[in-house]
């Protein structure tokens, strides 16, 4: 089994920008601006926002396993995901506030879903066949997500629209 | 027929997503959340599409489609897979157990109506079904033509309705077109290079927005094998050059199921006045006949009791236009209803020459006629003979 170390920097940043980009250009007309990565020094756990900031996050995590292992977490702030299901369900911000949270859920859940398809997508047409798993969703605010240690972490940054979007990416090193 | 689209995904949002791609389409859409369900949704209500995500909690798509495939009552349903699972060997895999297509997430929904029309017979659901258009409601027309001048010539011809008539010289201008406005009609020219409108006639009948559009074939007279091509392959009508306008016209009106009416007949203080233009060609006097008798019951159900049958501007009298008129004259008579005939010189005087036509009467103008049925007795239905 090819260790995880072999997919570098460069191909993951490659595979989660054009993932990124597909997904919120097709669903949502929206073209997401790389900013730039976030040093993560020996795999260390470091927040995703630097402040600790008390903003709420709907934070959509999809999994792929087989020839590589890995988890994505796609972190936006909520306003921006209310904006998104909005935007991709055709709803208003009214229809919306009367859906509920789970309608918010269930489309951030199905936008990581897409975009770490793209990202796996590319990772099994690169020679490391692997499967997504089902989405789950995360809320919160001030909380970092500790990997275990024999994982790598990358983390990069989009934004859209004055709006902050983060994928963070957790890879197992080969068996 | 109504359609069944079953769409089977775990995601509330794709399941909402699809419903909205397909709302402004004739078919209904089912859902199901897992394989599980999507199996006994499509065991009940036998659909004529799935739609198939493939990552789902209880049965995944894999093993759904596996079970359909050895289902007799199922297998022949037809499955596109939508999924984000987009990895070539995955999608060979899946291909070889039996589906039609295969659309990856992120998806437009286009691309899906797009696919799912290449399945199924989509038909758009029409925005005013109980209004028909009419002649004075706009409409976009393609003109696909390398040579300006019979585009020119079409747009010039054609300037009097309100009709915008797009002229493109090539294909790849008219998919582009198409893609963006797609046409209420369009007129190919055959003679567009390497057989160029055969080509785009056939993308434009996979186009479930073009499927039903009516397209018209532009061909010179003498060129019949062309002509003859584009009967096979189901060209809507075939117009040869050079280009007669208002037959043209007529056609085009009838293609589009324009209500034509208004042109001839309109409704003037308590009385029908039917008008027949300068030019009656066989085409005209077939579409006034055809809206005579709805048009005249329609005036009795009104209440208006008297019409006026205004030929004055008809240059030449023709056995079609007799017939017609003879028509209507024996249709008033029918329904009850007084009548007046309003002539120019020529007409008169090639009426007076013939032997069934010779003791019509004629009023100089509607004004005149209206005001000697005026005169008339309500109830006494006449031949205005003078």
């Amino acid at each position: 089994m090819p260790a995880a170390a072999e997919i570098n920097e460069p191909l993951i940043r490659e595979y989660i920008t054009r993932a990124v980009s597909d997904v919120f250009k097709t669903m949502l007309g929206r073209v997401p601006a790389f900013v730039g990565t976030t040093p993560q020094p020996n795999g260390s756990a470091a927040p995703v926002t630097p402040n600790h900031s008390q903003q709420l996050y709907v934070v959509g995590t999809v999994g792929f396993i087989g020839e590589v292992n890995g988890l994505i977490y796609l972190y936006l702030e909520e306003p921006f995901a209310r904006l998104c299901t909005c935007q991709l369900l055709g709803m208003t911000e009214p229809e919306l506030e009367e859906a509920g949270d789970e309608v918010i859920n269930d489309a951030i859940g199905e936008l990581t879903n897409m975009t770490v398809g793209g990202f796996k997508n590319g990772l099994c047409d690169a020679g490391y066949p692997c499967k997504l798993t089902i989405p789950s969703i995360l809320r919160g605010s001030n909380f970092s997500i500790e990997p275990i240690s024999s994982a790598t972490r990358h983390t990069f940054n989009f934004e859209s629209g004055g709006h902050k979007l983060v994928a963070d990416i957790l890879l197992k090193a080969g068996d | 027929m109504r359609y069944k689209i079953l769409t089977v995904d775990d995601s509330k949002t794709v399941r909402i997503i699809v419903r909205k791609a397909f709302k402004t389409y004739d078919c209904d859409i089912l859902e199901a959340g897992n394989g599980v369900e999507g199996l006994a949704v499509a065991a009940k209500d036998t659909p004529d599409l799935i739609l198939l995500d493939i990552t789902m909690p209880v049965m995944d798509g894999v093993e759904m489609l596996t079970k359909i495939k050895a289902d007799p009552a199922l297998k022949g349903i037809p499955v596109i897979m939508l999924t984000a699972e987009g990895g070539r060997d995955n999608v060979l895999k899946i291909a070889k157990i039996g589906v039609r297509d295969y659309l990856v997430k992120p998806f437009k929904e286009e691309a899906l109506i797009e696919k799912a029309g290449r399945v199924i017979d989509l038909k758009p659901l029409s925005e005013q079904p109980a209004k028909a258009k009419s002649i004075y409601d706009s409409a976009d027309i393609l003109v696909v033509e390398d040579k300006p001048v019979i585009i020119q010539q079409i747009q010039e011809g054609l300037k009097h309705t309100p009709w915008k008539i797009h002229g493109v010289s090539t294909q790849g201008e008219a998919l582009d077109f198409c893609t963006k406005t797609p046409p209420d009609l369009m007129l190919m020219s055959l003679s567009l290079p390497e057989e160029g409108a055969f080509t785009l006639f056939r993308l434009m009948r996979t186009n479930v927005k073009t499927k039903y559009t009516p397209i018209f074939a532009l061909v010179v007279k003498t060129e019949t094998g062309q002509q003859q091509q584009a009967q096979t392959v189901g060209f809507s009508a075939i117009i040869t050059k050079p280009i007669d306008i208002s037959e043209l016209e007529s056609k085009m009106c009838k293609a589009m199921n324009l209500d034509t009416s208004q042109r001839y007949f309109s409704h003037e203080a308590g009385f029908l006045i039917m008008k027949l233009p300068e030019n009656c060609s066989p085409s005209v006097v077939a579409e006034v006949s055809n809206y005579l008798k709805p048009k005249v019951s329609e005036a009795v159900d009104a209440g208006h009791a008297r019409m006026v049958i205004d030929i004055h501007e008809l240059k030449t009298l023709h056995m079609g236009v007799i017939k017609l008129l003879f028509q209507t004259m024996q249709t008033c008579r029918e329904l009850t209803l007084q009548f007046a005939l309003v002539g120019n010189a020529q007409i008169i005087t090639e009426c007076k020459g013939f032997e069934d036509t010779r003791n019509w009467v004629f009023y100089g103008s509607v004004d005149e006629a209206k005001a000697n049925l005026g005169k008339a007795a309500p109830a006494a239905p006449q031949l205005a003979t003078a």
